[in-house]
């Protein structure tokens, strides 16, 4: 099933972030720039208090780093990569490749997030515990912490494909991808955990794919998700990569019939 | 009588111009922009060496020399873009790069390999902004304009936006917006690059007659011969940064091949071969 | 100074006639500026909703600093664009030879020939939100502070360009662009909460060595009438002027050092 087309398109793109893995020091300042901010605000915030949002001041700063540091591993540029394919017809020669084009551009990016996590999310992580008061969690909440990091890395990627396959049928989807990452990092609980929202918005949040990115994998992460709920974000996660995929799958048929009649 | 006084006028003067490059390695990411912040290592690289020159009012004076002999650092001193590492210069009564803004009105400069135009505005508009950054009064500007456009046939270009502009059309543009606000000293840097015959034709026409009947004096560089068989009286030959030769143009012409190409190769020739592992390693550093 | 104000008018005015030529990289400009407004404001508010009072500054108060921390902020987003590119659009392509043969201050010129007109409106919305929440505060603001305004937004103004131009200006030494930038960009966030949320050595840092917070928050509590920081924030047009004055020494200093693209 895994075509070697795919492993080959990983390690590549693996290879050549390798050569500019010193421009990611840069990135790892940046963001403990970030959680150094909402630390110190969360910390003003809870003033004596015990806990907010279910969560105590050391899981909200362990939350906060965890978060961005995820956020390090599952961030990507796909849906720009495959709008400008799109735009400047590369798309066109991509389906004479004997792959399917979607999976490919998704092994690109798996390479590229393992190169993230690698290189920016784990070395920022260690940075972050030094800096500010970060608890990691127990032994036994790791296995289900990077499985929920590895799912919420498809929901995000999908998320992706989609808004960049939407340049097939908008004259402009730049707009629509600028939006969507402020989105992401909105309603997926990269500044604010969900459970901080109205009980209203909480539910329709629940109806979307975005907390499946970030705010179940940090919450385990901080302790916040313990045996059947865990599983219950798990599953969560599982579901909305299908319906995603399936989406996606849908969307690029469509795209790809009418790539075969305007001929590109 | 005007005419005889005006040529005697010196427009440009230098004696020993001299500028180093110190060639700086900086380090990837941010934990080199760190060091870089505290330690650095140079290398120096002299690119004009003691260059003496003058020029006079009226005159049209050709600037030749191999790739990386300096020409269009001379021409960068010249306009006032870079401060010399050490020498005298004088143009148009002014030391360049000390009073830039005061001197920029009195030059006009033409890189062409890069433009002066905006390239998402249509051309009228560029030559407008031109004409607010000179300050030109607007009854000069209408008097000046009119004849750029006749000289450079602009009138059909003045609504086009830049970007869908011709290289020769560019050209003919970026010469006028060189030229707005009636320069006496105009410095081009290899203006007819990548032209067409018919397009350079027209240039070293127009160029003729802007010296012949405005009097503006012309510095240029180039690496095409014709420019300057068409064009000077005067030629100056720049090697490794010194001048190599600097006389009448009939002086080279006479020189050992009959024409200019054979006599200018040979020069280049000789130079490059006593000079050769040096030039090597000069343009290896860039 | 006037020629110059007529002649950035001027420049504005051809940015906006080229900028409507694409009208969908402005619309792109826009929506992403409102959705990360936007997303800021719904942290303040979602976060109110769970406590009175951050460090005894309440909501509209914090809204109103975020509303002036947009003015400056937006001001200098729309022309800092060249300052980020500078190391390789001037300084390696050698595209300042063009601005050198002009007779206009250099970096007025780099400044002035990027403008982000989209970013402006950023800063509408900064001024309405000021209104907003001033108006829920019941501030008394007369005609008489709104010279003092202008002076303390130009000082924001200025703290921003100093610094960016500072750090453009790296690059005449080392010909590429600094890993600062993008670094030193982003501690805007610190700007835009009150100071007493930080630590000693953050704020000493945020006040006299990267003078950020008199980007938003030391001259917004003059409005709000919080005599504890009045001082810091009648200082902010000085501070700009200084964090300025200092970026210009940068910037003069590396011209002599210029040495274009190619020999």
């Amino acid at each position: 099933m895994l075509h070697p087309a795919y492993v080959e398109l990983a390690r590549s793109r693996f290879l050549t972030l390798l050569a500019y893995r010193e421009n990611f020091w840069t990135g790892i300042a940046v963001y403990i720039v970030y959680i150094g901010a909402y630390h110190f605000l969360w910390q003003a915030i809870y003033e004596g208090r015990e806990a907010l949002g279910g969560l105590t001041p050391a899981q909200m700063t362990s939350y906060l780093a965890v978060a961005w540091m995820a956020r390090a591993f599952y961030f990507n540029h796909l849906d720009r990569e495959i709008a400008a394919e799109i735009r400047d017809g590369r798309v066109a020669i991509e389906l004479i490749r004997p792959y399917n084009y979607l999976a490919a551009k998704l092994a690109a990016a798996l390479g590229e997030g393992v190169f993230r996590l690698v290189f920016f999310a784990l070395p920022g992580m260690a940075v972050a515990c030094a800096l500010f008061p970060v608890r990691l969690p127990p032994a036994q909440v790791w296995p289900a912490f990077f499985l929920a990091l590895f799912l919420s890395y498809w929901v995000n990627a999908l998320v992706n494909v989609l808004t960049g396959l939407a340049a097939f049928f908008l004259l402009d989807n730049s707009g629509l991808m600028h939006a969507r990452r402020v989105l992401v990092d909105l309603f997926s609980g990269l500044y604010l955990p969900l459970s901080f929202y109205p009980a209203w918005a909480r539910e329709v949040l629940g109806f979307l794919p975005f907390q499946a990115i970030a705010y179940l994998p940090n919450l385990a992460f901080a302790g916040g998700l313990r045996g059947g709920a865990l599983a219950r974000a798990l599953a969560v996660q599982a579901l909305w990569i299908g319906v995603l995929a399936l989406a996606a799958a849908a969307l690029w048929r469509v795209a790809h019939r009418r790539l075969a009649v305007q001929g590109g | 009588m005007g005419r005889a006084l005006m040529t005697e006028e010196i427009v440009v003067e230098a004696v020993g111009l001299t500028k180093e490059f110190r060639k700086f390695r900086s380090r990837p990411g941010l934990a080199g922009a760190f060091a870089d912040l505290f330690a650095r290592r140079y290398q120096v690289v002299r690119a004009v060496d003691r260059v003496d020159l003058v020029v006079r009012r009226g005159e049209m004076v050709g600037y030749l020399g191999p790739n990386g002999a300096g020409k269009s650092t001379t021409i960068r001193l010249l306009a006032g873009i870079l401060v010399p590492t050490s020498g005298l210069l004088r143009v148009n009564g002014m030391v360049p790069w000390r009073e830039r803004e005061r001197f920029a009105r009195t030059i006009g400069v033409v890189f062409g390999q890069r433009s002066q135009l905006w390239y998402d505005l249509a051309v009228r508009e560029s030559f407008r902004l031109l004409q607010r950054i000179y300050r030109v009064p607007e009854e000069d500007f209408r008097r000046q304009y009119g004849f750029l456009a006749e000289a450079l046939d602009l009138d059909p270009l003045l609504e086009v936006p830049v970007r869908h502009l011709s290289l020769g059309q560019r050209m003919r543009c970026e010469l006028a917006a060189a030229l707005l606000h009636d320069p006496p000293l105009l410095f081009l840097d290899e203006p007819t690059i990548g032209l067409d015959v018919v397009a350079k034709r027209r240039i070293r026409a127009f160029l003729r007659e802007l010296n012949r009947r405005r009097g503006v004096t012309v510095l240029l560089t180039t690496h095409d011969l014709g420019d300057i068989e068409a064009l000077c009286e005067r030629a100056v030959i720049l090697d490794r940064g010194r001048v190599i030769f600097d006389g009448p143009l009939a002086e080279l012409r006479s020189g050992p091949g009959g024409s200019l190409e054979e006599v200018v190769h040979a020069i280049y020739q000789g130079q490059l071969q006593h000079g050769g592992g040096e030039r090597g390693a000069a343009s290896g550093l860039r | 100074m006037a020629g110059h104000l007529a002649l950035a008018a001027h420049y504005l005015a051809q940015h906006l006639k080229a900028r409507l030529a694409y009208r969908a990289d402005l619309w792109a400009g826009l929506v992403s500026d409102l959705a990360s407004q936007a997303a800021s404001l719904v942290f303040i508010l979602v976060v109110f909703e769970h406590v009175p009072a951050l460090k005894g500054w309440s909501r509209d108060e914090l809204i109103f600093i975020y509303g002036y921390f947009l003015v400056p902020f937006s001001i200098f987003n729309a022309t800092s664009a060249n300052l980020w590119n500078f190391a390789e659009r001037y300084v390696v392509r050698g595209e300042l030879d063009r601005v050198l043969t002009r007779p206009l201050n250099s970096l007025f010129q780099v400044l002035l020939e990027t403008v982000e007109v989209e970013s402006l409106l950023g800063g509408l919305g900064g001024v309405a939100l000021m209104a907003w929440a001033g108006r829920r505060l019941a501030l008394d603001v007369s005609w008489a502070d709104l010279p003092l305004l202008l002076a303390l937004t130009v000082g924001s103004v200025l703290v921003y360009n100093g610094i960016f131009v500072a750090l453009a200006s790296v690059a005449f030494w080392t010909d590429s662009r600094s890993g600062l930038i993008p670094l030193v960009w982003n501690l805007h966030v610190y700007g835009r909460y009150p100071v007493e949320i930080y630590d000693r050595w953050l704020r000493f840092l945020l006040t006299w060595v990267l003078p950020i917070s008199f980007t938003a928050f030391y001259p917004a509590t003059y409005l709000l009438d919080r005599a504890a920081w009045r001082s810091y924030a009648l200082a902010t047009p000085a501070v700009g002027l200084a964090v300025f004055a200092l970026g210009l020494l940068a910037w003069n200093a590396g011209l002599r050092r210029y040495r274009g693209a190619g020999w």
